[in-house]
């Protein structure tokens, strides 16, 4: 009987004396080439995500070519959502009630019904330039205007916020004429910078002349409603604002209220002296419980906002 | 006994009569296979940025860009844009001359002073050496008049005045080809548009017809 296990005799005829630290590190540089190596060898898929099983092929997205077509028609969208937007204050006659916070305001009903018909007007001239350009026209609001700002507004405007997990609920406009008054001021101030941005990305100079002939006009009535809302406001410290406590309407509360909401700026005829391209910030409805009122920018279309030739209205 | 010493300490340790690698080489070959690990990574990339030719008719019908800086026939042009903007300074020079202007009338003034000669000197930075840098006397003797006289038709003619500015630039914008000079003079005639709004304005008037200019004056291209 002897005292060896199998084990015991497995140790003993391994042989472990070649393997030094050496010998890890060349065999594990051989193994990195080596696998280096088998990976560059089949380039025929590269490129493409690996798979395994019966996966469906990783589908392929319509180019997005930004081209005359697609910016003329975008911007007929622009135009239009501006028109539909002002069709939904008309009809909601906000502009004919007095405002709390503008009492000077007067029913801008009228002026705003001529701004709708030159927005109706625009969207048929970019659309007839777009059909020029070989683009299908486009007859309906910008998707991406409506879904990420107009819509939210008059929603936020008109119904408030539902309370939430972290908020409270946040109760309609506390004052919806100075708000829709002043959102006509924001979008006539994106539809001049928008027809302004065109001007370096569109290829011929007959169709820059006409966005500009329809851009003109915007920043014309952009002006005129600031004024309507500002009377005398014609530069930042000038007219009625010549203190700076006047240049924003704000709401003085008591020691112990509730924060004030958020204070909203008075527009200006002549905010700078070029032609700002810069987003417009649109700041109205009711503040929620720190005061905070729902604020949106305004920005000239750009490659989210096109109206791509797969593009259609919904 | 002696010892005879024929290699260093360092040498002869790793003499024990089997190929060696050194640190240097490990370390190389460490490093030639990290660069080789990342071929498939930079095949793959190659190989991405390749599929983002056009594929489509579409894309390859894609609207051909303009020229970024101005033409020779541009440059005439802006020259005479360039013009147009320091003749209406000289002439809000005149118009500050006049004794009545109200604090409010007269800062909104200077700031459309200002401006145009901000027009002016952003054309000249345009044009560089081309630049005229001069005013237009035509221009000049045939508005002279109406910004010298009662504040109301100083009001008037300033507002006529930017109505043929804008005009003029729209005319000009219509025959820039470079990019550059026609976004300068987009930045400039839809302020000037503003002017017109703000000048009505400040006049007093309250006809949105004239307030919004629905009628737009001459433009100047092709009269001198």
């Amino acid at each position: 009987m002897t005292n060896e296990s199998p084990l015991h005799h497995d140790i003993e005829t391994t042989d472990l004396s070649g393997v030094d630290r050496r010998g890890l590190f060349r065999l594990g540089g051989l193994t990195a080439a080596a696998l280096a190596i088998a990976a560059c060898s089949d380039n025929t898929e590269a490129g493409t995500l690996g798979r395994v099983g019966e996966g469906g092929t990783t589908p392929s997205l319509a180019d997005a070519v930004v081209n005359d077509g697609v910016l003329l028609r975008t911007m007929a969208g622009v135009s239009t959502s501006i028109a539909v937007a002002y069709t939904h204050i008309l009809e909601g006659g906000f502009l004919a009630k007095a405002s709390d916070t503008l009492p000077d305001l007067g029913d801008q009903t009228e002026l705003v019904t001529l701004f709708q018909a030159h927005h109706v007007a625009a969207a048929e001239t970019f659309n007839a330039l777009a059909v020029g350009a070989g683009a299908d026209a486009w007859t309906c609001g910008n998707t991406r205007l409506d879904a990420a700002a107009i819509n939210p507004i008059f929603k936020r405007l008109e119904n408030g916020a539902p309370a939430t997990d972290n908020s409270k609920v946040i109760g309609p406009s506390d004052d919806a004429t100075r708000d829709y008054i002043n959102l006509v001021h924001s979008l006539e101030t994106l539809s001049a910078s928008s027809c302004q941005a065109l001007v370096p990305v569109l290829s011929q100079p007959a169709m820059r002349f006409a966005a500009m002939q329809l851009g003109v006009r915007s920043a014309r009535q952009a002006a005129l409603i600031g004024l309507r809302i500002f009377p005398g406001g014609y530069i930042a410290g000038v007219g009625e604002s010549v203190t700076e406590e006047d240049t924003a309407t704000t709401t003085i509360v008591a020691d112990g209220a509730p924060p004030a909401p958020t204070a909203i700026p008075l527009p200006v005829a002549l905010p700078a002296r070029f032609g700002l391209l810069s987003p417009t910030m649109f700041i109205g409805g009711d503040g929620d419980e720190n005061g905070v009122r729902l604020k949106v920018n305004f920005e000239t279309p750009s490659l989210n906002s096109f109206a791509y030739p797969f593009s259609s209205c919904p | 006994m002696e010892i005879e010493v024929s290699e260093s300490g360092a040498d002869a340790a790793m003499s024990d009569g089997r190929p060696h690698l050194g640190r240097r080489a490990v370390m190389g070959a460490g490093l030639g296979g990290a660069a080789l690990s990342l071929l498939p990574f930079l095949n793959g990339r190659a190989a991405a940025s390749a599929t983002t030719e056009p594929a489509s008719p579409e894309a390859a019908t894609a609207t051909t860009a303009p020229p970024q800086r101005p033409t020779p026939e541009d440059v005439a042009l802006l020259s005479f844009a360039q013009q147009v903007e320091a003749t209406a300074v000289a002439l809000y020079n005149e118009a500050l001359k006049v004794i009545g202007w109200s604090d409010e009338q007269a800062i909104v003034i200077t700031f459309i002073r200002d401006a145009h000669l901000a027009y002016a000197q952003a054309l000249s930075g345009l044009l560089g050496r081309d630049a005229a840098n001069s005013t237009s006397q035509d221009v000049f003797d045939a508005n002279k008049a109406g910004f010298s006289g009662a504040i109301d038709a100083v009001l008037a003619s300033a507002g006529a005045l930017e109505s043929t500015a804008v005009a003029t630039h729209g005319d000009v914008i219509a025959k820039l080809v470079g990019t550059d000079g026609a976004s300068l003079i987009a930045s400039i005639q839809i302020n000037e548009a503003r002017y017109c709004t703000v000048l009505a304005d400040l006049a007093g008037e309250q006809d949105p017809t004239v307030l919004l200019v629905d009628e737009e004056a001459a433009s100047l291209v092709g009269e001198g």
